[in-house]
């Protein structure tokens, strides 16, 4: 089995001495789902975020498919990563002025110098497994935030990526709406992604995780399969948690 | 008690409003004479431009207004519309060169152009070379680099605190110096320099306006896609940016074509450099009202056409616009 991200004892501290990342390490296999949970603030977003360099660390090694992201990383192992890691992020974070189909052929078409035809095709293809196909031509301000964030899964697909970040990507939306996204990160982790989720949908970590991480403080307080999280977790801090999240 | 005051006030107000539209009248029937304005149509539309070589600048006109039309009332699809863009980028340099000459036409020097034509030029060609001017401007202030970012705080606080008109004639005064000698710009070109470099501080601001509505996780959500930071800037922040400050823009480009009007102290014979030529004309002696009031309805109409163009404009950008 190959491993996808190796973080070795990552710290991160903010201006004000903040330690949002206190010596983490953990290891993401290849065609895993990895979910992460912990109270807010326990700096779930900038671990993630370390792992396509949209936050920089202080301290500790970073591995994300072969190529290095510690501290001293330069601009172009950054580029080389963004290209093969996609993320979806709580507000979904589409352009406002193109219209869905140009919000994902973007990227293929300037970065990866695809043709545009055959950027569109593809588009067309994952709007048809995100169940939105109708919605091509529209602006993001004409859809829904579940349907809009099914485009920005598709937007983030479209790059072929070989592991996929999500941070609390149905936090933002309707109750009668997470379904919709949860089920389109479902098939997707059936079709063997790699992905890494923050997300606090109980149900979706217990059927879909391989495993499940829980933070606290920048610390990872412990990581299990599923099973023995959700009914015996090990740390008496994950049991509080779980308590809180159930009531 | 209250409620006789308020006739009281109407009526009076009735009384004054017809009183002054009564005179006005009068004097539009029976006081007014126009010929100062009909006799002199061809100076107002282009100066004393060479009569042999008027229809350049008169065509140039007529493509103005023509593509003014087109967009505004034009056919909704097609090559045509989308090939408008184009057409209004290059109005400002043909207009160049039509009144210029060169290639081909005949050249005429800058004392000939004037009138509506010449204040057109002005305003558009100030207007085209203050935009990305301005949007430089603006960029280089919210600069990671320390130098730009100071130079163009500098240079807009500067262009702020000074008067239009001073800038002007310091415009006439110094833009040669910074030529290499041999090199002389006319006078028009001169003005509509200094005029965009004016322009361009203040358009500045607004675009920087725009940039700041612009919320930074779009910056990062094109991050993430792979797109490089100039990328980021073309395709995705720049374009909501400009959205956001077309509003003031559209002012700005007002404001630039009244104030062409200040040219005419630097000797240029536009508009109104034309109309106090006229009034200078024994001929025509003490016909300022008539002259005053035509200047206004040129003005106005042409004010009115930008603001017509700039609402479509505004209409064509709205993102949530029902896709067609
Ligand atoms: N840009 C920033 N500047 C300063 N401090 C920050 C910044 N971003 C995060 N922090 C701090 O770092 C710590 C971890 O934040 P992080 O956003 O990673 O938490 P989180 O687990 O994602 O929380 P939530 O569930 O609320 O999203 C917090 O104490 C937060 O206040
Ligand atoms: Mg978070």
């Amino acid at each position: 089995m190959t491993v996808a991200i190796r973080a070795t004892d990552l710290v991160k501290s903010y201006s004000q001495g903040v330690r949002a990342l206190d010596g983490v390490t953990l290891e993401v296999n290849s065609g895993e789902v990895l979910v992460v949970m912990g109270p807010s603030g326990s700096g779930k977003s900038t671990l993630i975020r370390t792992f396509n360099g949209l936050e920089t660390l202080d301290g500790g090694a970073l591995d994300v498919l072969g190529v290095s992201l510690d501290a001293t990383h330069g601009e172009r192992q950054v580029l080389a990563i963004r290209k093969r890691v996609g993320m979806v992020f709580q507000q979904f974070n589409l352009f406002p002025h193109l219209s869905i189909l140009d919000n994902i052929t973007l990227a293929p078409i300037k970065v990866q110098q695809r043709a545009k035809a055959s950027a569109e095709q593809r588009a067309m293809e994952l709007l048809d497994q995100m169940g939105i196909r109708e919605q091509a031509y529209k602006y993001p301000a004409q859809l829904s935030g579940g349907q809009q964030q099914r485009v920005a899964i598709a937007r983030a697909l479209a790059l072929d990526p070989e592991v996929m970040l999500f941070d609390e990507p149905t936090s933002a939306l309707d109750p009668e709406r997470v379904k919709e996204v949860l089920d389109a990160m479902r098939q997707l982790a059936k079709g063997g992604m790699t992905m890494v989720v923050v997300t606090h949908e109980l149900s979706f970590a217990r059927e879909v995780a391989d495993r499940v991480m829980f933070m606290d403080r920048g610390q990872v307080v412990e990581t299990s399969d599923p099973e023995t999280f959700f009914s015996n977790a090990r740390e008496e801090r994950s049991r509080r948690f779980l308590n809180q999240m159930q009531h | 008690m209250n409620r006789w005051l308020d006739r009281g006030i109407t009526l009076l107000l009735l009384a004054l409003l017809g009183w002054a539209g009564w005179s006005m009248l009068h004097w539009l029937l029976l006081g007014a004479d126009w010929s100062v304005v009909t006799t002199n149509l061809p100076l107002y539309a282009v100066g004393s431009f060479p009569a042999d070589q008027r229809w350049r600048p008169l065509l140039w006109m007529a493509a103005l207004i023509t593509l003014t039309l087109l967009t505004l009332v034009g056919p909704k699809h097609g090559w045509l519309r989308r090939w408008l863009p184009l057409f209004w980028i290059v109005m400002a340099p043909l207009g160049l060169w039509f009144l210029a000459g060169g290639l081909g036409l005949l050249p005429v020097g800058t004392r000939s152009w004037g009138g509506l034509t010449l204040t057109l030029l002005l305003t558009g060609g100030s207007g085209a070379l203050a935009l990305p001017l301005g949007i430089l401007l603006a960029l280089g202030r919210r600069s990671d680099l320390p130098v730009l970012r100071w130079s163009s705080a500098a240079y807009i606080e500067l262009m702020r605190a000074v008067p239009l008109i001073a800038v002007l004639f310091f415009g006439q005064l110094l833009i040669p110096l910074f030529l290499p000698p041999g090199l002389e710009i006319n006078r028009v070109l001169r003005a509509l320099v200094a005029f965009a470099l004016f322009a361009a501080a203040y358009i500045a601001e607004d675009v920087r306006g725009g940039l700041q509505a612009i919320p930074p996780t779009q910056r990062e959500a094109a991050a993430v896609l792979g797109l490089s930071p100039r990328q980021s800037l073309q395709l995705v922040v720049l374009p909501q940016a400009l959205r956001v400050a077309l509003p003031s823009l559209t002012n700005q480009a007002v404001g630039l074509l009244q104030n062409t009007s200040l040219m005419a102290i630097l000797g240029l014979v536009e508009l109104l450099g034309i109309s106090r030529s006229l009034l200078a004309n024994p001929a025509f002696i003490g016909r300022y009202l008539e002259v005053y009031l035509w200047l206004a309805a040129v003005y106005w109409l042409a004010c009115t056409a930008m603001a017509l163009l700039a609402r479509h404009l505004e209409v064509q950008l709205d993102p949530a616009r029902s896709a067609s």
